[in-house]
């Protein structure tokens, strides 16, 4: 059965409430602190008062009573002796007596607020004589009953009302011999409204005293979850500020509590976290300066050789076979003997967070351009061609131009490298966010281990394999860098047989989080024709960075 | 006419080479092994044009760098093993006119040594003006009203090159083919710091230039011509 709307709407806000209560409740220590402390007082203070305001009433009760009883035999044997005494000798006169000496014992301050005289109904005979002095009440015919039948007090609690309102109260009653007339009830109604009056004054005082000490214990919880939490929780933002990095983050620690304990121990760990640390650092310098300084020193001397065997290389027609072959071969091993150096020499730079982006807003797809018009001489050497398709709109994006051509050229190389001979596409495509360029070849391909790996330093797809273009087993390691640097993706797919992609995606602006890369990556079939190259809006329609 | 190198680098074997490299396409070299000296023996040489090391025992090669230029408007090179580094842009500032990364090819040093001692052909009755300036192009002169402002003759050529073309905006990469002979992409620092230096000696006030003005994006160009 659908719900009405509004229904619905109640739901919905009460499920939000709810949810939001829950997450305070579950975020704020000291809520918890504070509610559990209320309710648990809550619970002692109810339990507390109930017991007290019953005891206090069952004894102000069981007083009264026993003083009501005492009072009614007192007055009951009174009435007695006097109605014993009385000289009176018709039942006529009888009655008048009776009144007289039942009026007379009426008397103020005894508690009692009524008197009744009922005739036994056993007696048939006589006159009858009943009559009420002050308070009436309606009374029970148990009680009546247990008065006739028993010689002894009977007592009941019962509603009374007098003039000056109702109440409880109680009845007590006992049997009378009038002389010549036979035994009567005599009736006292004592009012409880005095003890009401008093049990609900100390209940109400109860009350008072109750909330005062639950709002004192509300402040109370309320103070000491600061006292102790607020050095927690700065424990909690120091500990914050050091995972941020900033090491010398420490807490202000005063006396000796166990608080300040808190705080010493947190220091502690603190000073020996950044003591690790700073050796860590040192030591990882150490090492990342080593391999920078030796790359460094090997220059020197790796200039005087090059220019040597560019030297011998040059003269290399006026020598014998042997020595010209050496020559070439000096030639070219000195030129991979550099690329590795190059190569090695950047990638401790980006170990050591040394590299530097010098970024300028650019067009993409000219650089891309660049790169394949740099890259064709090699393709055609490999029998290979280069398929370049770009959207007619200009993919500006920022960008490091060194550094995205380094990345083309050893992604161009790579393809051209293991395309087989077949045609190589390069797909230029761009979104409100990011640009991407793909590289697809359709070539040997790659296992999906092989996509994981292919971005390792001196990782090689297949040993077996000679290097055809040579390379230093840096290239796709360094590229991978280069966009990371960007804050972009590089991105590998492969299945073999049917080749591998490449995917660079660089980030439109600095600080654009890229969610769903522009560009193709993965090929279902072969058979089945490119995607469409996707076309971004115009640069003029760029979005401030603060709109994405 | 032989045209003299001095080269300032310590390693023995590296400056021997170069000498070679050198002697074999018809230059001179003389040589200094460290920074202290490099004065006295460039003062005893008299060279057309300095190779400097940045990395020097003694005395390192950006200071070199400045005392020569006190000196003279002699180009000088800067070889350095660090291409990243602060250094490149310092020995820039400092008053050298490029700089090579080692390692390097001997064709590449000696197509730079070339570069920096060709005389751009200048036309001899040509005078040309850029900002309040004038430029005697025969002359090699440039002169605010009867002042004459002493520039480098790297930075002479850049003025040129601009003031040639006043409607031309040019790109770092133009600037750097033209003025500094490369031909595929170099660091475009090179401009920009000769650009601050050329600035820092031409504009009346080098925070807003009216003679070498940037073009956001693009690069340079001339400043209007005003007398």
């Amino acid at each position: 059965m659908p719900r009405p709307p509004e229904r619905r709407a109640v739901v919905a806000r009460l499920g939000s409430l709810a949810r939001r209560a829950r997450l305070a409740w579950g975020s704020s220590l000291r809520l918890r602190v504070l509610a559990v402390t209320t309710l648990v007082g809550i619970i002692a203070l109810m339990l507390v008062s109930v017991t007290l305001s019953d005891r206090v009433r069952d004894t102000l009760y069981d007083q009264r009573v026993d003083e009501a009883l005492a009072d009614a035999a007192s007055r009951t044997s009174l009435i007695q002796t006097q109605l014993d005494n009385t000289t009176a000798g018709t039942p006529a006169q009888m009655q008048t007596v009776a009144a007289e000496i039942i009026k007379a014992n009426q008397s103020p301050g005894s508690g009692a607020v009524g008197t009744l005289l009922r005739r036994s109904p056993s007696e048939a005979a006589g006159i009858p004589i009943d009559f009420t002095v002050g308070s009436s009440v309606e009374l029970s015919p148990e009680l009546r009953e247990a008065v006739q039948t028993n010689t002894v007090q009977q007592w009941q609690p019962i509603a009374v009302t007098t003039t000056s309102g109702s109440g409880p109260g109680i009845v007590v009653g006992a049997q009378v011999q009038i002389p010549d007339v036979g035994p009567y009830e005599l009736y006292f109604v004592y009012s409880l409204v005095p003890e009401q009056a008093t049990l609900r004054l100390i209940q109400q005082t109860l009350v008072v005293a109750g909330l005062a000490l639950l709002g004192l214990l509300a402040a109370m919880a309320f103070y000491l979850a600061r006292q102790v939490l607020g050095p927690v929780q700065r424990a909690a933002h120091a500990a914050e500020r050091i995972a941020a990095g900033r090491l010398d983050e420490r807490m202000s620690v005063a006396g000796r509590d166990e608080l300040a304990t808190l705080g010493r121990s947190f220091n502690e760990m603190a000073s020996s976290l950044q003591d690790q640390f700073e050796r860590l650092s040192g030591l990882s310098k150490v090492q990342q300066r080593f391999v920078s300084d030796v790359s460094h020193e090997l220059r020197t001397p790796l200039t005087t050789i090059r220019m040597a065997s560019e030297m011998i290389f040059d003269a290399r027609g006026a020598f014998d076979p042997g020595t010209r072959r050496s020559a070439e071969l000096l030639h070219t091993q000195v030129d991979r003997f550099e690329s590795l150096l190059a190569d090695l020499l950047e990638i401790s730079r980006f170990d050591a967070g040394a590299a530097v982006l010098d970024v300028e807003h650019l067009d993409v797809r000219v650089i891309v351009r660049r790169a394949v018009d740099l890259a064709a001489p090699l393709a055609e050497r490999m029998g290979t061609t280069l398929v370049h398709t770009e959207p007619d709109e200009a993919c500006r994006a920022d960008v490091d131009p060194r550094r995205v051509e380094r990345i083309l050229r050893n992604l161009l190389a790579n393809a051209v490298e293991h395309a087989d001979g077949k045609p190589i596409d390069i797909v230029v495509s761009a979104d409100e966010r990011a640009v991407g360029v793909s590289v697809i070849d359709h070539g040997l391909g790659m296992t999906q281990r092989q996509t994981e790996q292919v971005f390792d330093r001196f990782w090689r797809g297949d040993p077996s394999r000679a290097r055809t273009i040579g390379g230093t087993g840096l290239g796709l390691a360094i590229s991978s860098e280069d966009a990371r640097l960007h804050g972009g993706l590089l991105e590998a797919w492969g299945r073999p047989g049917v080749g591998a992609t490449f995917r660079l995606t660089l980030p439109r602006r600095a600080g654009v989080v890229i969610t769903d890369p522009p560009g193709q990556l993965e090929r279902a079939h072969e058979d089945v024709e490119p995607e469409p190259v996707r076309h971004g809006p115009s640069p003029a329609e760029l979005p401030d960075l603060e709109e994405l | 006419m032989t045209c003299t190198i001095l080269v300032v680098d310590d390693d023995p074997a590296i400056s021997e080479m170069i000498g070679i490299v050198l002697a074999s396409e018809g230059f001179e070299a003389a040589f200094c092994q460290d920074g202290e000296h490099a004065i006295e023996v460039f003062n005893e040489v008299g060279p057309d044009l300095v190779l400097l090391d940045l990395m020097l025992p003694g005395k390192d090669g950006i200071e070199v760098c400045r005392d020569i230029r006190r000196l003279a408007d002699t180009p000088v090179v800067m070889l350095t093993a660090r291409s990243d580094t602060i250094d490149v842009v310092r020995g820039l500032e400092a008053g050298a006119d490029d700089y090579m990364v080692k390692p390097f090819k001997p064709q590449e040093l000696v197509a730079r040594v070339r570069a920096r001692l060709r005389r751009q052909d200048h036309d001899a009755s040509e005078r040309l003006h850029i900002g309040d300036l004038v430029i005697d192009v025969a002359g090699h002169r440039v002169m605010r009203g009867n002042e004459q402002i002493q520039l480098t003759p790297l930075e002479f050529d850049l003025m040129v090159a601009l003031a040639r073309k006043p409607w031309q905006v040019f790109s770092r990469e133009a600037l750097l083919e033209q003025v500094w002979g490369y031909r595929h992409q170099a660091d475009t620092r090179l401009v920009n710091v000769h650009v601050q230096r050329l600035r820092a000696k031409v504009e009346r006030d080098p925070e807003h230039p009216e003679v070498v003005v940037t073009v956001r994006g693009v690069g340079y160009r001339a400043g209007a011509a005003t007398s």
